[in-house]
């Protein structure tokens, strides 16, 4: 690089046709605006993810002995709850299912209105969304079920995988 | 060998691993005795995941590496932004493909547990780093200011790994990577779960590379219109 006086002695002469540079200071200044209009955007999606998922995700469920523990704390506000589907409890209604879960030796008896996923069955872990049906009873109404699965992967019927289809 | 050639060379490998992953992952392995065929999507959802982490950890390493003075250079930077991308990209194909997956198999597109949760959350925070970048004009305020956001963003990597243990959440735990390293899954489920875990790490590999390569082209190409300016104003220095 040259010496920075010789830059400038060249200013101090006669020249009037300055070139611009490409890329103008206005234009830089437009993306810059918008760039900053990006991390304000970027800022506010955090606030609203923190704000969502810290609200609920820290507890994100209950278990259904917990639940039954808590209940007076708890009353009819909605929540959500977690145990495995008894099996011989599942019983399809023409409003969605009746089934009961269980957690250790606590269990609860769930009204599901509403079509339950393909992989609900019986023994599964399941987390019900919804209430207890009053402060007295201990009926539990759901209007939604996630269906919990496990990080376990069992190859299904090994010998016969040639005739694998379908998603069940 | 030539640089370009050894580029080809990992670009074709990572297509080839991608489609002996795909076969196996597809025809190959069994469907799960519990999912069905929704098992399949184990061989891409937690490799892409993982490619997001190793993305921000060499994000984070070249951040550092720019900022320590001894070691200080705009290659890390650039580096460390060509990283960055690649890792949006997996943390959204990471959330699409848990989507895709969680609605036949949960019963929802989304929830708000702590796993999801904190995994939109990197989501955010990256692509505020990469927006970030694009505010400052001067090339050592935007480096400094880039490596110092990309280190504190990559606090939440080891919260999303550690959510699933940490929280109660509606995802599982991990499969391979738990507390005692005891793999759940076993023959050619996990082999094929590997070499998923490898091939897209070729993948990312190929596309880092790729990134960096535009990244330092662009960077010449900044500084050579300056000096045409210079030159264009004040004739030959």
């Amino acid at each position: 690089m040259e010496p920075e006086s010789e830059v400038l002695d060249i200013s101090s002469e006669n020249v009037t046709d300055w070139k611009e540079i490409p890329g103008t200071k206005g234009k830089k200044r437009k993306i810059k605006r918008s760039a900053v209009a990006a991390i304000f955007v970027v800022i506010a999606a955090l606030v609203f993810i923190l704000y969502k998922g810290l609200s609920s995700a820290l507890v994100y469920f209950y278990t259904a002995q917990q639940a039954v523990t808590d209940k007076a704390q708890l009353g009819t506000s909605t929540f959500r709850m977690e145990g495995v589907v008894v099996p011989g409890t599942v019983q399809p209604t023409p409003s969605g299912v009746n089934f009961s879960v269980r957690f250790d030796h606590t269990v609860v008896p769930v009204v599901e209105i509403g079509a339950p996923p393909q992989l609900f069955q019986p023994s599964v872990p399941v987390v019900v969304v919804g209430h207890f049906q009053s402060n007295t009873s201990n009926t539990f109404l759901s209007d939604q079920i996630m269906v919990k699965h496990s990080a376990n992967y069992v190859a299904a019927h090994p010998s016969r995988i040639k005739n694998a289809g379908g998603t069940s | 060998m030539a640089r370009k050639s050894w580029i080809a060379l990992v670009g074709a490998f990572a297509l080839v691993t991608v489609g002996v992953t795909y076969i196996m992952g597809l025809w190959i392995t069994p469907p799960d005795v519990f999912q069905g065929n929704l098992v399949r999507l184990i061989y891409v959802h937690p490799a892409v995941a993982w490619v997001a982490y190793l993305a921000y950890g060499v994000t984070s390493l070249a951040s550092l590496a720019y900022l320590w003075k001894k070691t200080r250079n705009y290659k890390w930077d650039l580096l460390a932004a060509s990283s960055a991308e690649v890792g949006v990209v997996f943390t959204a194909l990471t959330l699409i493909t848990g989507s895709i997956w969680g609605r036949p198999t949960w019963g929802v597109w989304w929830t708000w547990d702590a796993r999801l949760t904190t995994t939109a959350l990197l989501l955010v925070l990256y692509l505020g780093y990469l927006a970030l970048r694009r505010v400052s004009e001067d090339r050592e305020q935007r480096a400094k200011r880039s490596a110092v956001a990309a280190l504190i963003a990559f606090i939440d990597v080891p919260i999303v790994h550690q959510s699933v243990v940490w929280w109660k959440t509606l995802h599982q735990s991990a499969t391979v990577f738990n507390a005692d390293l005891n793999p759940k899954i076993h023959g050619e489920m996990a082999w094929t779960l590997l070499l998923g875990f490898l091939s897209f790490t070729v993948v990312y590999v190929w596309m880092v590379i790729k990134r960096y390569d535009i990244a330092r082209t662009q960077f010449k190409l900044e500084d050579q219109t300056v000096e045409r300016a210079i030159k264009e104003r004040v004739g030959t220095i």
